[in-house]
């Protein structure tokens, strides 16, 4: 560990003189590839600073993302991590298609009905708990303090569907670093994707209903086609990813990694602009393949765990230097409180309907649930959008919350899953 | 969307250039600019805003930042060739000859196409004389790549492939000496502003090619090593870009010293890019190839006169380059035709070039270089027959003979 500590402080004394020597030229050219270069390197080392420490690698990478990031020691511009938004659909895409390799129908068939049960009590629970609090502060929240009490009651709605969230993009790479194989494992996995398609669910009908309390009308057809369209043409993207995937393997047999790279590129940039899910899309062609052919879900596995490391590390850390550290001081305590009361929400609610048969369930399922990113991310910037009135200060109190749950929930997912007995090596090759 | 839209053009393309379409027997000049890249060029500039439009100048504008990235890539592995060992070994006769066939291209084109450049250029001379060296430049870089794989394939002796591909690799420092000067030139207000960004440049590479080494001396592991090294390249052209410096001479400084501190690593480091050397080089390419303004008029005028110069210079070098080595090194007899082709690394000089010092006058160096690349690498294929098959009257001597077996 100790080499490692030595190559991130020259590292960042490397960053430290570019950063100082920029200061003395006049024009400055773009730093989005000193981003990721600086990102990706950092990431690795920090990595293994943070496994030698007992903690996940994934950790290492945001915290070091923060550290050197605009918003603490600044080496690098906010411009240069802004530029990476290509890296981070690219890295969703490819977590998400090895999910997706994850979920025969057998496990679907063994588990579905119950993580689907289990799920809808979490995220109902979590909801009205945070529903009530964010109610409850309506006059200690400035954009939430001037509004009529339907507004309030719509817009409350709308932040608790986003707290609610769950983050599929950590758990999978928890998963993938520790090589935890098992039911509980098995069953977090599939209760942070279903959690994630009730969420998207949830939130068109509450930004449907915000929009109609601030007299935008309510137009259910465009509502419904919406959501129908984010889910449905997402998976139907995905199955036609998956038929050209499984005609590469079967007819080219080589460069596999960097096909799936290409093939995940695309499909982050395309489902973008498609207004599809990327995450949904990758998960689709993932699971149709490993369904179709499990040889073949075994190679995107094998190929995607080659490509992962620097996918990952970059992304990890670049989420990390994004993080908006000023935010914590503005919004600290409401997003405190609601971090707590989430957390209290998650745990109670596992305690009480996780099923009896595995303990472990009950037991510990709860700390695989308090991690928040990419999906989360994405719905607050929605809301910025979408209610530029209200929406920024939503966002910033969104993000506020991430910060804090990026920086815990990893740690606890891998103590969920040590604690449960699943993980098989600390330091899987080649991934988060 | 520019990204998706180069990927998914090059992807096409190399699905084309892996098609029966480009069978060398069928069509051997599309199946030999295929093979060197330099199809991607073509295509580059077909898709680019002067011809089709598909990418605008926006689109380039975003795209930057790719293009720091291929020059650092090319400089770093550029770096990593410069063995000192050898470097050391080599006799002053080899290092002369070198001089003498790229310096007598250089001249052949630098030269007179000052003339031209002085008349056109809206920098005054000292603008014009920096694109005209830029050219010429250019022009003193040859490729050696035609000599090795004819040694492979059998159709050249080792020896002669060898000393080919050896004199072409030392031309590389002219051209990079070359751009050095002409960015003190030209990218700054004035030269000695121009001579700190290219000291700039040098130390950033001497830096991150140092840490480089040591963050690679213990890793094992060959994922990790690939991805510290591509972190490495990724770091080095990032920070050159972002201080406006030049991408390709920080990278060939961070491989040279990787080449010199790194030991047995700097082997593993440049196995681990030479994993990316092939797609990095094609995507550069074919931004270069956007890049070209194929409706300059100026640059279409320039161009032939600057391809049949080189033509004379390398003729002439070849045969100076020649007599300068005849006693240690073997080379073919008409050396200047196996030395037309100019390979990659012409481009990468004009594009930073382009990159870094502003105004038309090195936009019209890059149409030029990158059009006359295009031509001389169509005239390579017909000009190395004459290397391999020379005709009658030229024999090998029994001298050559001798030094061939040994």
């Amino acid at each position: 560990m100790k080499g490692a500590v030595i190559r991130l402080l020259l590292l960042m004394v490397l960053l430290a003189i570019i950063s100082r020597a920029q200061v003395l030229r006049a024009d400055s050219g773009t730093p989005v590839m000193l981003a990721a270069g600086a990102l990706l390197l950092c990431g690795l080392f920090a990595g293994k600073v943070a496994k030698g420490l007992g903690l996940p690698r994934l950790t290492g990478y945001l915290l070091v993302g923060v550290a050197v990031g605009p918003y603490a020691l600044g080496f690098i511009p906010n411009a240069g991590v802004k530029g990476l938004e290509l890296v981070k659909g690219l890295a969703v895409s490819l977590i998400a298609l090895v999910a997706g390799t994850e979920l025969r129908l057998g496990l679907i068939r063994r588990v579905g009905a119950r993580v689907a049960l289990l799920c809808a009590a979490v995220c109902g629970v979590t909801f009205l708990v945070c529903f009530g609090a964010t109610f409850a502060i309506k006059p200690f929240l400035p954009f939430l303090a001037d509004m009529t009490v339907p507004q309030a009651l719509a817009v409350s709605a709308l932040l608790s569907t986003v707290v609610v969230s769950f983050s599929p993009t950590v758990t999978i790479a928890i998963v993938q670093e520790t090589s935890a194989r098992g039911a509980f494992t098995e069953f977090l996995m599939a209760l942070v994707i279903i959690g994630d398609l009730l969420v998207m669910v949830a939130f068109a009908l509450a930004a449907g209903l915000t929009k109609a309390s601030f007299g935008g009308g309510l137009d259910v057809t465009e509502l419904l086609g919406g959501v129908g369209w984010e889910l449905f043409g997402s998976v139907a993207v995905g199955l036609v990813l998956a038929v050209g995937m499984l005609v590469y393997m079967r007819g080219v047999k080589q460069e596999l990694p960097l096909f799936l790279v290409g093939l995940c590129f695309a499909a982050a940039e395309g489902g973008t602009r498609l207004h599809l899910s990327p995450l949904l899309v990758a998960l689709a062609a993932g699971a149709l393949i490993a369904n179709l052919d499990e040889h073949a879900g075994e190679r995107i596995n094998n190929a995607i765990q080659q490509a992962g490391l620097p996918v990952f590390a970059l992304f990890f850390a670049a989420a990390g230097a994004g993080l908006k550290l000023d935010s914590l001081l503005t919004v600290g305590p409401a997003a405190m409180l609601l971090v707590a009361l989430r957390g209290v929400a998650i745990w109670f609610s596992c305690r009480r309907f996780a099923p009896a048969d595995d303990p472990r369930l009950k037991r510990y399922l709860w700390m695989g649930l308090i991690s928040q990113a990419g999906v989360t991310f994405g719905l607050a910037a929605l809301v910025s959008r979408t209610f530029p009135t209200f929406g920024p200060q939503v966002e910033v109190l969104i993000v506020a919350m991430i910060t804090a749950h990026e920086l815990v929930g990893p740690v606890l997912t891998r103590r969920a899953l040590a604690a449960s007995g699943e993980i098989r090596a600390d330091d899987a090759q080649g991934t988060a | 969307m520019q990204a998706l839209l180069v990927f998914l053009s090059i992807a096409a393309l190399s699905l084309l250039a892996s098609s029966r379409a480009l069978d060398p027997g069928r069509f051997p000049a599309l199946a030999r600019l295929a093979a060197s890249g330099f199809l991607f060029v073509l295509l580059g500039i077909f898709l680019g805003p002067s011809v089709a439009g598909v990418l605008t100048e926006r689109h380039l504008e975003a795209m930057r930042p790719v293009m720091a990235l291929g020059l650092g890539t090319a400089g770093v592995l550029l770096g990593l060739n410069l063995e000192p060992r050898l470097l050391r070994l080599l006799p002053r006769s080899v290092y002369l000859s070198g001089l003498a066939h790229s310096g007598t291209a250089f001249f052949f084109v630098a030269l007179p196409l000052l003339v031209p450049l002085v008349f056109t250029s809206a920098r005054g001379l000292l603008g014009a004389v920096g694109a005209a060296a830029m050219l010429g430049a250019a022009a003193s870089l040859s490729s050696g790549h035609s000599a090795v794989l004819a040694w492979r394939a059998g159709r050249l002796d080792r020896a002669r492939g060898l000393g080919v591909a050896l004199l072409t690799m030392l031309d590389d420092a002219v051209g990079l000496g070359v751009l050095a000067l002409a960015l003190m030139i030209g990218a700054a207000s004035n030269v000695g502003e121009g001579l700190g960004l290219v000291c700039l440049a040098l130390l950033l590479g001497v830096m991150c090619g140092a840490l480089l080494a040591f963050l690679t001396h213990s890793l094992k592991d060959l994922a990790e090593l690939t991805t510290v090294t591509l972190g490495g390249v990724v770091l080095v052209s990032g920070a050159a870009a972002y201080l406006r410096v030049s991408p390709l001479l920080a990278g060939v400084a961070c491989g040279a010293t990787l080449a010199v501190v790194g030991g047995r690593t700097s082997e593993r480091v440049a196995r681990a890019l030479g994993r990316v050397e092939r797609p990095v080089f094609l995507v550069l390419v074919f931004l270069v190839g956007c890049a070209v303004h194929a409706r300059d008029y100026w640059a279409w005028v320039l161009m032939p006169a600057f391809v049949g110069l080189r033509f004379l210079g390398k003729m002439l070098g070849g045969r100076f380059a020649r007599r300068l080595v005849q006693q240690t090194l073997v080379l073919p007899p008409r050396l200047g035709y196996a030395l037309i082709a100019q390979g990659g690394l012409a481009l990468c000089l004009v594009a930073e070039y382009g990159m870094l010092v502003p105004g038309g006058l090195s936009r019209r160096v890059l149409d030029v270089v990158v059009m006359g690349a295009v031509v001389n690498e169509l005239l390579a294929g017909q000009a190395f027959q004459y290397v391999v098959d020379p005709p009658r009257g030229i024999s090998e001597t029994s001298a050559d003979s001798d030094k061939v077996a040994a």
